[in-house]
């Protein structure tokens, strides 16, 4: 306990000061202005924002992105409160209820229990990431290769299972971002491979051409097809920021049961925040007395999936921090901006650097309380923002991803290698194929193949090793029995109507 | 609706394509393990028990064909939602505005087929203008005055972001 005191005291010194602290503030603030752009989602955002930061210093780079990524994701649910659109996914259930309470003149109360659900939520899961840390990174000392290859299998059957749609696509996809992952020189002996003899592709495919191709030229291109027209914005002028003790007494119970359920649901690889949304507005209906009045703007319905959304945001950095594991599609680009600063994600970033460990986890808490404070009275610039035609919007994130990407090596080819991802991703999207499993795999698959080898050469060839070592096979038991249940086509459908709901 | 698939290619196939989404998603799929098989067959495999260079990417290659081979078979068999229409004014204008940007930018010298394509170094602030207005008229609503003022504000404001604010060493203007 004094322990955790005395190394979250270690973090708020990091995060407090004063260049951080800034960082954070403009990575909240930048979040929001991108995330509540509609159409963009979070990984979209912070794919996009990535080369911003690349400049900094790796503490403050880092905080800044975690700023960038708790700011997309409330701008997200500021955009599907305001107007119909919602941003990205984690907000598609923020939408159902805050819409209709916006437009029955509650905008106000609707955004202000949003900010102050995420809050607590925040509070909430920043403890319990630091409380957590500790002992995770001394589980994960126990780690072979053996069990790290499992764990990783793990998480993407995590990420199959968890992703909408046919589990036999997201597989393929998983084995697309595999296969993806593998161009370029081998790590051990430095052959090239399937590089084609190009010689841009012997560093291998940069992971934020892919993100930025498949989550931001494809979006925009997809979002193109759609009519503009049927953007229903709240014109009204928001007033009542202030809930009212009648909200808040309503919305109390929602935002403990969703902190608590997003909390658990973000820790889990493959999940994350979209899920802890959908299963917590689900809960809420089912146990709520008058279910009706869900869909009707009940602002438990508003409050659940926000507190779920914020706490997974904020628990899937443990899996993160401790294994060097990233449990999802936006925790996956933190570990592409981590090794570009050099930092290997895992259990000896809290051992050899606490600073960055600590700093993180405090500034979490920080850019929180940042969201609330400058989000509230800002809601005129983001609503001004939502006003600005879809047909300006979208050329400027073009040039601004070109830019980015460019950026990040002074390279022509890496924008050109985007542009081809975008298109490949407009293509999986109309063959119902979802990008996020890829992506997901594309990082994990060097730490993977590299696990994989070395357990088999530890273990002389006996491929059995898997299921031998006790922790390994018990890794692998659940994901075999996840897959199972996921191929079972009854739950198949279950699992669809709980995302078209 | 009755067999809904209104795919032109399948004219050739005895069986009627019934999920015309996942047969040409599989077969994608089969195509990419392909390539894959055959871009890493030249590697060397396991020596001893040590993985070779070529071993994980033939073990995935494989595991993707297979599980694209299923897919189309699940798509022939299985019914499914007709093929989305593609639309093509976006992505190409989108597209040729990103591929203007990354030949500008930098210029380019390449040899295509032994004939020299050299496009000069027209650097950031051209770039990022062309690019925008080619991306624009991605979008059906386009109108001149405000695309140009937003082209300009869009390209003063990445300027601004990119190479006053970050610093980054970026070359503003042509350099012939």
């Amino acid at each position: 306990m004094t322990d955790l005191l005395a190394n979250l005291a270690l973090g708020f010194s990091v995060a407090a000061a004063p260049m951080n602290l800034a960082f954070c503030l403009l990575g909240a603030l930048v979040g929001t202005l991108v995330g509540v752009l509609p159409g963009i989602g979070t990984v979209a955002t912070v794919a996009m924002l990535l080369p911003i930061t690349f400049g900094l210093p790796p503490v403050g780079a880092l905080i800044m992105l975690a700023g960038i990524y708790y700011g997309a994701q409330y701008g997200g649910s500021t955009t599907s409160i305001l107007v119909n659109i919602p941003g990205e996914a984690t907000s598609v259930v923020t939408c159902l209820d805050g819409h209709q309470m916006a437009r029955q003149g509650r905008a106000g109360a609707a955004l202000s229990i949003a900010a102050i659900g995420s809050f607590f939520a925040g509070c909430v899961s920043t403890v319990l990431v630091a409380a957590l840390g500790a002992p995770l990174t001394s589980l994960a000392l126990l780690f072979g290769p053996a069990e790290y290859f499992s764990l990783m299998l793990l998480g993407l059957i995590f990420a199959v299972v968890l992703a909408k749609g046919s589990v036999l696509k997201s597989i393929a996809m998983v084995l697309a971002g595999l296969l993806l992952s593998m161009v370029g020189s081998d790590l051990e002996t430095g052959a090239g491979r399937m590089t084609f003899d190009v010689a841009e592709l012997s560093d291998g495919i940069g992971f934020t051409n892919v993100a930025m191709g498949l989550f931001g030229f494809a979006e925009i291109i997809r979002n193109l097809e759609m009519s503009q027209e049927s953007r229903d914005i709240v014109q009204a002028k928001i007033s009542g920021l202030m809930p009212t003790r009648k909200d808040l007494i309503d919305s109390s119970g929602a935002i403990s049961r969703g902190t608590i359920l997003g909390s658990i649901l973000g820790i889990l690889p493959g999940g994350g925040a979209v899920v802890a949304s959908f299963a917590a507005y689900t809960f809420e209906k089912r146990i709520s007395k008058n279910p009706e009045s869900f869909g009707n703007g009940a602002i438990a319905g508003v409050a659940a999936p926000e507190a779920a959304n914020n706490a997974a945001a904020q628990t899937s950095f443990i899996p993160l921090l401790t294994l060097g594991i990233p449990p999802n599609a936006v925790m996956a680009l933190m570990v592409g901006a981590m090794t570009i600063h050099g930092i290997v994600p895992g259990p000896q970033v809290m051992v050899k650097q606490p600073e960055l460990f600590w700093g993180m986890i405090a500034s979490m808490w920080l850019g929180n309380l940042m969201l609330v404070i400058i989000n509230l009275p800002l809601v005129g610039v983001w609503v001004s923002l939502l006003r600005v035609p879809y047909r300006l919007l979208f050329p400027s994130i073009i040039v601004f991803c070109c830019i980015g990407i460019y950026s990040i090596n002074n390279s022509p080819t890496d924008v050109l290698i985007a542009a081809i991802f975008g298109l490949v991703g407009y293509w999986l999207v109309k063959h119902d194929f979802e990008p996020a499993p890829l992506v997901l795999a594309f990082v994990l698959g060097p730490l993977m193949e590299e696990n994989l080898r070395r357990a088999m050469l530890i273990a002389r060839g006996d491929a059995t090793v898997f299921l031998t070592r006790p922790i390994s096979a018990g890794l692998i038991l659940v994901a075999a029995i996840l897959l199972i249940i996921a191929m079972l086509p009854m739950i198949s459908k279950r699992r669809e109507e709980v995302f078209v709901e | 609706m009755a067999g809904g698939t209104k795919s032109s290619t399948g004219g050739g196939f005895l069986l009627k394509i019934r999920g015309p989404r996942d047969f040409f998603g599989g077969l994608a799929l089969i195509v990419v393990a392909a390539i894959a098989l055959w871009a890493s067959s030249s590697l060397p495999g396991q020596q001893g028990f040590a993985f070779g260079p070529g071993t994980a990417p033939r073990i995935f290659a494989g595991l993707l064909m297979a599980v694209g081979v299923v897919i189309t078979v699940m798509g022939l068999v299985v019914k499914g939602p007709p093929l989305e229409s593609f639309a093509l004014r976006g992505p190409a204008y989108v597209l040729v505005g990103i591929l203007v940007f990354a030949a500008t930018v930098r210029g380019i010298h390449v040899d295509v087929a032994s004939i020299p394509i050299v496009i000069p170094a027209f650097g950031m602030v051209p770039a990022t203008f062309l690019a925008f207005m080619i991306s624009i008229f991605g979008s059906t609503e386009f109108r001149w005055v405000e695309s140009l003022i937003a082209a300009v504000a869009m390209t003063a404001f990445c300027v601004g972001l990119f190479v006053y604010l970050l610093q980054l060493p970026f070359q503003l203007w042509p350099m012939f």
